[in-house]
């Protein structure tokens, strides 16, 4: 003889009783899954892509002043993007969207945001050479750093964080001075408050928006 | 007899004069109308460098033929296109001449086309006004006017 089934509709017996108990709060499994998905969903949305964790850079600020990368921004979003100040177009064009983000934070009263421009052509691009560089585009530094330093550590930071910066075509002025173009990954990249790279964004076309958000959800 | 014939002589010759000054006019006439709008320059330090922007239209009766940029504010100025590599890596390379078509436009835009300029000869602040010259195949030098700006410009400045 059947028994009939109680509310809500399953068989007490082949189910564990945590089902039981996620049954009797979500009422039907459908929901359950739902939900987990959403989550996964969510998790998926930031894989890490590398971990800055555990590594030590000694750089230089646009202050000529030593800092640790990323220590000296332990506990924080970072934004960063990678750039060589002779680049007369894609890297202003970063830059200036790095300004945008910055703007965008504010606007959205989110705290606890550092942004960091490093240079990849640090023989160059010395500290003074930075400093000009923030000065004539009057950006906000009270939260944002041009970091360069020696050739071999810029270059392992990139090779570590996925970024190609190759010398390319050079010009020869007329004063003899010689300044190389690269070619270059155009990228800005959202690292997480406890040094994880979550992801990647094309530097010169990124969506501000969508990286406010996505420094949002990190947060 | 003589001085009908130095006459029609001399009226031959203010024909021949006319019609070499009407000629000689006639392409800048043609060509005068291309039109620079929305140039800007971005800000940067002098000895650095920057790239110059702006919207070219062809309401002429020809399409015409860019074929090089100068200005007395930056030490070499030359025509250059921002290109897509592989992934995100991005290159540049020299734009070469570049026609502009009738009744078209070309844009110079940021991560496109641009006048490359190269070792600014003094700092350019945002707001200042940036100065240099277009040398077309036809049209000959058209001087362009260019606010310094971070982000495109949106209103015209009088050329």
């Amino acid at each position: 003889m059947k028994s009939k089934k109680q509310f809500p509709y399953f068989d007490h017996e082949n189910i564990s009783t945590l089902e039981f108990i996620l049954d009797k709060i979500f009422m039907k499994r459908q929901h359950l899954l739902i939900i987990i998905i959403l989550f996964w969903g969510c998790k998926d949305k930031f894989p890490v892509i590398e971990e800055l964790g555990g590594t030590q850079y000694n750089l230089v600020n646009q202050n000529n002043q030593n800092v640790v990368f990323p220590d000296f921004v332990k506990n924080k979003i970072v934004v960063i993007n990678y750039i060589f100040t002779n680049c007369p177009d894609i890297c202003p064009l970063s830059t200036n969207n790095m300004r945008l983000i910055q703007e965008g934070i504010k606007k959205e009263n989110i705290k606890n945001v550092q942004f960091v421009s490093l240079s990849f052509d640090p023989k160059f691009d010395t500290p003074d050479v930075l400093k000009k560089f923030t000065g004539i585009r009057n950006l906000d530094l009270s939260n944002w750093a041009f970091l360069t330093g020696e050739k071999s550590v810029t270059d392992s930071i990139i090779k570590k964080i996925g970024v190609l910066a190759v010398p390319n075509d050079s010009t020869i002025f007329k004063n003899g001075r010689k300044i190389f173009y690269y070619v270059h990954t155009d990228r800005i990249q959202l690292i997480d408050a406890d040094g994880k790279i979550r992801k990647n964004y094309k530097g010169s076309t990124i969506n501000v928006n969508e990286i406010v958000a996505d420094i949002k959800s990190l947060q | 007899m003589k001085k009908v014939k130095g006459k029609s002589l001399l009226i031959v010759a203010l024909i021949f004069t006319l019609n070499m000054i009407i000629f000689a006019q006639q392409p800048k006439t043609q060509y005068s109308k291309l039109k620079i709008k929305n140039a800007w320059v971005r800000p940067a330090a002098k000895g650095a460098n920057s790239a110059l922007y702006f919207v070219l239209q062809n309401n002429g009766s020809k399409p015409d033929t860019l074929i090089g940029a100068e200005s007395k504010l930056a030490d070499i100025v030359e025509v250059h296109e921002s290109y897509k590599r592989d992934n995100d890596r991005m290159g540049m390379r020299p734009a070469g001449k570049l026609v502009i078509n009738l009744k078209s436009e070309l844009e110079f835009k940021p991560g496109g086309i641009h006048v490359m300029l190269l070792d600014l000869q003094k700092d350019f602040k945002i707001g200042d006004l940036f100065e240099a010259v277009l040398q077309f195949k036809y049209a000959g030098k058209i001087k362009v006017k260019a606010e310094v700006r971070d982000t495109p410009m949106t209103k015209e400045i009088k050329q």
